[in-house]
C-alpha cells in the first residue's frame, strides 16, 4: 500500500471525533458509548482514526518523522475498522485504509513492524504458521474420513490458531461439515493466510504466501473456501484481491466463512440441529467477520474540483459485513436464548487481539478484552460466544475478576453440540 | 517549540506522564480543524505539548502553570472546531476528554457535566428517566459542556429554547487559574440553579458567541433537563444507514410543501403562537439530496444534483414539524389537528413522514454535510426574526451569484432554517460548497455576506466580533476590556473572545487591537 494513494483522506478529516464513539442512534449509556479501544486506553487524539489521519497528513507534508511514539500509535490500533464506519456514516474517508498506509510506509522506510512482529513474520516464512510448529503437525487435529487434498467442491481453510492451539474449533468445524454429508477437503499443505504480515504492513514479505495458498486452493479444484477463522476468512476475502488488485468477485473462488456455509445448511435442511443448549449467550461480532469483510472493490482515480472523484469511488461502510448469520445459526439451537451487547453488530468493541496488537501489546489487548467482558456481564448472559478463535483466545486470556464465570465459546462448538 | 523544561516537568508531575506528551506526533494529531482544509485553518500550528487532566483541581494548576510561564493555552475537548487549535508557539493543548463526571438529578431536571460528557451520552442516560436533552446539529459526539458554551444548535431548540438558557450552576477556571462557582453552586456547592447573588457571571460566558476557551475552561456545568414522553425509542439500521423508530402514538413527523417561502415564514409564526410542536424546519432541497445520496458516496450526489438543475421550484418551500405528545397521546391528537388547521390556513400540503427518525433526535448530524465535498462554508449564520431570515435568504440569493466557480452549483436555493423558541427567532444559514483551491475568494464571500447581512438590519452571529464590532456599538471592546482583567497575560486561547483567530495573523495575535 502506499500512503500517498490516500492523501486526499489524509486532509478530508473534519475532525468531528464521530471516529471515536459508536453510532449515536446506537448510543444506549454513558458507559459503553465509545468504540475505539485505542483513544479510550490512551486518550490522546493521536490514538484515533481522526489522529491518525492528521499523522498521516502531516509524514505526507514532511513535516513528522518516525519516533517510537509514532510505532506506538500506528501498531497499537487493532485495526478494528470502527472508526471507519463512524466515519463513513457521513463523509466518505478511507479511515482505516489510510491507517494500514501508515504501516506500509514505517514498513517501507525500514522502521517497523515492531520486534514481536518480526519472530512471527520469521516464524510463518520458515514453517508456515505463526507458531513455528513444524508445518506437517497442522494436520494433527484432522478426524477420520477427512483427507486432505482430496477432490471437493468444498475446502476448508482451517488457520493457524484452530490447526495448532484451539483444535476443538477444527474438529467442531469439521464435525459441522461432515454432518451435512457434503463432500469437504483441506489442503495438504495450507500456509498461515498471510495476517499477521498483511496487517503490519509487510505486503512484500507476504507475497509468496498469499501466492501459495491461492494456488493450492486453485490446485484443490474447489470453487467454495470455508473458514471458521475471521482472521483467515478476511484475508482471503479481502486482502487477498486487495494484494492482488482485483475485486473479489473476481477471484477464481468463493470464500465464505462457516456460519454464513452451516446457517445455508440448516436453511436447506441438510444440517439439523436438535440437541439443547439451556444457555443465555451474547455474541461477539469479530471485526474481521463483521464490519470488515465486505468485497473488495479497487479504485483508482483522482480528486477533481470539489472533491468529486473521477471515476466514482464505491466505499466499503461495514454495511454488508457477516452479522446476521451467526445470529441465525445461534437461533437455530434448541433452548438457546441470545441478548445483545450495547456495541453489536456494526458497533461492536474489538476484542483486542487484531491488528497484531497482542503480539506486541499483550496488556493493552487484555485490557480492550477486559472491557468487552464487561459489557457481556450487564447483558445477563451465561456465555460469550465469538466465531473468531482469535477473538476468544483472547477473552479468555482476559477472563479474570471481569468474567465472573462466564463461559466463552466459539460458534462451532455451540452448533457441533447440538448436531 | 518546546516548553521550558521546569513548566513540562511540573505537567508532568501533575497528571502523571501518561497523561502529557510533548511528542511531536502526539502534538500533531491536534493541529488543525474543522470542515477538512478550509480558510478557518489558517496559520494553525501544533500545540508544544498536549495534557489530558482528570479533574477541576488538575485544570487550575494547569493554568497556573500556564500563567507562571506565560504560556499560552487552549481547553478542548471533542475538538471539532478549529477554534480549539494552536497558533502560537509554546501553546498548551488542554484536552478535558478524561472529564467525565456526569450526575442526573430527574427530580429537579438538571444533569451536572463535567467536559468530556458527549450530548447523546446525557441523552441516553436521561431519557431512560423519562426527560429530554438537546443533541446538537455538529452530533452527539460534541461535548455537553463546550457545545452548550457555544450556542449549539439543534431543530430541538424550537421547544427547548438556545442553550445559553438552559446554562445552570457552572464551575469554571478562570485564565488565572482561579475557580469560579456561578449560579447556586456559589454559595452552595448545589448545581440546581443558574442565577446567584449578584451579576450574572454567565453573560461572560454566553454574549453572541460564547468565549470559546479566550477567558479560561469550564470544567463542569449543571444543564436544565426537560419532560419527554415517556416511550423508548428503538434503534434500527446498519450504518451508514441508522435511525430510531419512534413510537408512533406519541411522535410523529410532518412534511409540508407551502406554495412560497413567505406562507411557510407565516406559518411557522402561527404554529409558534399555537404553542404545539417539537421541531419546526424549513429544509432546503439540497439537504434532502444530500441525506439521499449518504452512503452511496459523493459522486452519487453529484450525479443527483445536476440533473435537478434549474427544475427545482424555490417558490415551493419544503417544510417539517415534528409533534411529540409529552404529556399524553391526547395532546399527540390536539397538536396535529391544530397543525393540519394552520397548515389548511396557509394554502399548504401535508402529509405524515415515516415513524422513523434518522436526523433529528440523537443524530442530527450535519456532519453529513461535509461529504459532497470534504468541506463546506457557511458563510451566514443568522440569528434574528422568521422575517428578517426571509429577507437575508433573498438577499443572498443574488449576492451568491458573483461567486459562480467559486461555489459549487446550487441552482439558487435559499438556504435553510429553523425555528427557535416557539418562533420568537429562527436560525438562518445557508450551506455553501467552496473550492477550497480559492481560500481567497471563500474568505471574501464571508465577509461580504456579514456586510450585507449587517445592511439588511440583521443579526449575524458567529463572526468575527472584531469585525463586527465598529457595526454593534464597539462591542468588541468591552470583550477586550473583560480580557484584560481576567486574563492580563493574554494566555488563553488568544485573541478570542475578542477576535477570531483565523482573522489574525499569528503576529498581531498578542498585539491589542484598536
Amino acid at each position: 500500500m502506499r500512503l500517498e494513494d490516500y492523501a486526499h483522506d489524509a486532509v478530508a478529516c473534519i475532525r468531528c471525533a464521530n471516529c471515536k464513539w459508536i453510532d449515536q442512534n446506537y448510543t444506549r449509556s454513558h458507559r459503553f458509548s465509545k468504540v475505539c479501544p485505542i483513544n479510550v486506553r490512551y486518550g490522546f487524539d493521536a490514538y484515533s482514526g481522526g489522529g491518525m489521519l492528521t499523522i498521516a497528513r502531516a509524514m505526507l507534508e514532511g513535516r513528522l518523522e518516525f519516533t517510537p511514539r509514532l510505532l506506538d500509535i500506528v501498531y497499537k490500533c487493532t485495526l478494528c475498522g470502527a472508526c471507519d464506519v463512524r466515519c463513513k456514516r457521513n463523509l466518505d474517508i478511507e479511515v482505516l485504509l489510510t491507517v494500514e498506509a501508515l504501516r506500509s510506509k514505517v514498513v517501507q522506510e525500514g522502521y517497523g513492524p515492531l520486534e514481536p512482529h518480526k519472530t512471527i513474520t520469521q516464524k510463518v516464512k520458515q514453517t508456515g504458521n505463526r507458531y513455528g510448529s513444524p508445518n506437517k503437525k497442522r494436520l494433527s487435529w484432522l478426524p477420520e474420513g477427512v483427507t486432505p487434498g482430496q477432490k471437493a467442491d468444498v475446502l476448508y481453510f482451517v488457520g493457524c490458531n484452530s490447526s495448532f492451539v484451539q483444535v476443538e474449533i477444527a474438529l467442531a468445524a469439521a464435525k459441522i461439515l461432515k454432518a451435512s454429508g457434503i463432500p469437504f477437503t483441506v489442503l495438504p499443505d495450507e500456509w498461515c493466510c498471510g495476517q499477521p504480515l498483511l496487517t503490519t504492513g509487510q505486503e512484500e514479505a507476504a507475497r509468496g504466501i498469499v501466492e501459495h495458498n491461492i494456488k493450492a486452493i486453485e490446485v484443490s479444484g474447489a470453487s467454495t473456501v470455508i473458514a471458521s477463522c475471521a482472521e483467515c476468512y478476511q484475508t482471503l476475502k479481502v486482502k487477498y484481491p486487495r494484494f492482488l488488485d482485483k475485486k473479489t468477485e473476481d477471484m477464481s473462488f468463493k470464500v465464505l466463512h462457516i456460519t454464513e456455509y452451516a446457517g445455508q445448511l440448516v436453511k436447506s435442511g441438510a444440517l439439523k440441529l436438535g440437541g439443547r443448549a439451556n444457555l443465555k449467550v451474547t455474541y461477539h461480532d469479530p471485526c474481521h467477520l463483521g464490519r470488515l469483510s465486505e468485497a473488495w472493490k479497487p479504485w483508482h482515480g483522482v480528486f477533481g474540483k470539489f472533491s468529486i472523484p473521477d471515476p466514482p469511488r464505491e466505499m466499503r461502510r461495514g454495511t454488508f459485513g457477516i452479522y446476521d448469520p451467526p445470529r441465525e445459526l445461534l437461533r437455530s439451537i434448541p433452548g438457546l436464548e441470545i441478548v445483545e451487547m450495547e456495541r453489536a453488530k456494526d458497533q461492536a468493541w474489538c476484542c483486542g487481539a487484531g491488528g497484531a496488537v497482542k503480539d506486541a501489546f499483550r496488556d493493552f489487548a487484555l485490557w480492550t478484552a477486559r472491557d468487552r467482558l464487561e459489557e457481556a456481564n450487564l447483558t445477563g448472559a451465561e456465555a460469550i460466544v465469538s466465531s473468531c478463535p482469535w477473538c476468544e483466545e483472547n477473552l479468555k486470556d482476559a477472563t479474570g475478576d471481569n468474567g465472573k464465570g462466564m463461559q466463552i465459546y466459539d460458534i462451532v462448538q455451540l452448533v457441533a453440540n447440538a448436531i | 517549540m518546546s516548553l521550558p523544561k521546569e513548566a513540562y516537568q511540573a505537567l508532568q508531575s501533575l497528571v502523571g506522564e501518561e497523561n502529557v506528551s510533548n511528542d511531536p506526533v502526539i502534538c500533531e494529531a491536534v493541529r488543525g480543524g474543522c470542515a477538512g482544509i478550509n480558510v478557518w485553518d489558517k496559520d494553525v500550528i501544533s500545540p508544544a505539548c498536549v495534557v489530558l487532566p482528570k479533574t477541576t483541581g488538575e485544570v487550575q494548576e494547569i493554568v497556573l502553570i500556564a500563567n507562571r510561564y506565560k504560556l499560552p493555552y487552549y481547553p478542548t475537548s471533542s475538538s471539532m472546531h478549529v477554534i480549539a487549535s494552536a497558533r502560537l508557539p509554546n501553546t498548551i493543548a488542554i484536552d478535558l476528554k478524561r472529564m467525565r463526571g456526569l450526575e442526573i438529578d430527574d427530580k429537579n431536571m438538571f444533569a451536572i457535566c463535567e467536559s468530556g460528557v458527549s450530548s447523546v451520552e446525557l441523552f441516553a442516560e436521561v431519557t431512560k428517566k423519562g426527560l429530554w436533552c438537546m443533541v446538537p446539529w455538529c452530533g452527539g459526539q460534541a461535548s455537553v459542556v463546550a457545545n452548550t458554551a457555544v450556542h449549539g444548535t439543534a431543530p430541538s431548540l424550537y421547544r427547548f429554547g438556545f442553550p445559553h438558557r438552559r446554562i445552570l450552576a457552572t464551575e469554571w477556571v478562570l485564565p488565572n487559574g482561579e475557580l469560579l462557582n456561578l449560579g447556586s453552586a456559589s454559595l452552595l456547592r448545589d448545581y440546581f440553579w443558574g442565577e446567584g447573588p449578584g451579576p450574572d457571571l454567565r453573560g461572560i460566558l454566553r454574549g453572541t458567541l460564547g468565549h470559546l476557551g479566550g477567558m479560561g475552561v469550564v470544567t463542569k456545568m449543571a444543564v436544565k433537563l426537560l419532560p419527554f414522553q415517556p416511550e423508548r425509542m428503538e434503534p434500527m439500521g446498519i450504518s451508514p444507514v441508522t435511525a430510531l423508530k419512534i413510537p408512533e402514538k406519541r411522535m410523529k413527523f410532518f412534511n409540508i410543501t407551502f406554495p412560497t417561502y413567505e406562507r411557510a415564514v407565516e406559518a411557522i409564526y402561527e404554529i409558534g403562537k399555537c404553542e404545539i410542536g417539537a421541531m419546526v424546519m424549513i429544509i432546503a432541497s439540497l439537504f434532502r439530496y444530500v441525506a439521499k445520496a449518504r452512503g452511496k458516496g459523493t459522486a452519487a450526489f453529484w450525479e443527483e444534483w445536476s440533473k435537478v438543475g434549474d427544475q427545482v421550484d424555490w417558490t415551493d418551500t419544503f417544510a417539517r414539524v415534528s409533534l411529540i405528545g409529552f404529556t399524553s397521546e391526547k395532546q399527540m391528537i390536539y397538536e396535529e389537528q391544530v397543525l393540519k388547521d394552520i397548515v389548511a390556513e396557509f394554502g399548504g400540503k401535508i402529509r405524515e413522514g415515516r415513524p422513523v427518525d434518522e436526523s433529528q433526535f440523537t443524530s442530527p448530524d450535519a456532519i453529513s454535510s461535509f461529504f459532497v465535498t470534504g468541506t463546506f462554508h457557511p458563510p451566514t449564520l443568522v440569528f434574528d426574526s422568521l422575517d428578517a431570515g426571509l429577507k437575508t435568504a433573498r438577499r443572498n440569493v443574488e449576492l451568491r451569484k458573483k461567486y459562480k466557480g467559486v461555489l459549487a452549483e446550487d441552482h439558487g436555493y435559499p438556504g435553510w432554517t429553523f425555528s427557535v423558541e416557539l418562533g420568537h427567532m429562527c436560525y438562518y444559514e445557508f450551506l455553501c460548497y467552496g473550492d477550497i483551491e480559492d481560500k481567497e475568494s471563500l474568505a471574501k464571500l464571508e465577509l461580504e455576506i456579514m456586510q450585507s447581512d449587517i445592511e439588511l438590519g440583521g443579526w449575524p452571529m458567529f463572526q468575527d466580533p472584531n469585525l463586527l464590532g465598529p457595526a454593534w456599538l464597539n462591542y468588541h471592546k468591552h470583550l477586550r476590556s473583560l480580557k484584560e482583567i481576567l486574563d492580563p497575560h493574554n494566555l488563553s486561547n488568544p485573541p478570542l473572545p475578542e477576535r477570531l483567530p483565523w482573522n489574525v495573523s499569528p503576529e498581531t495575535i498578542m498585539k491589542k487591537g484598536d
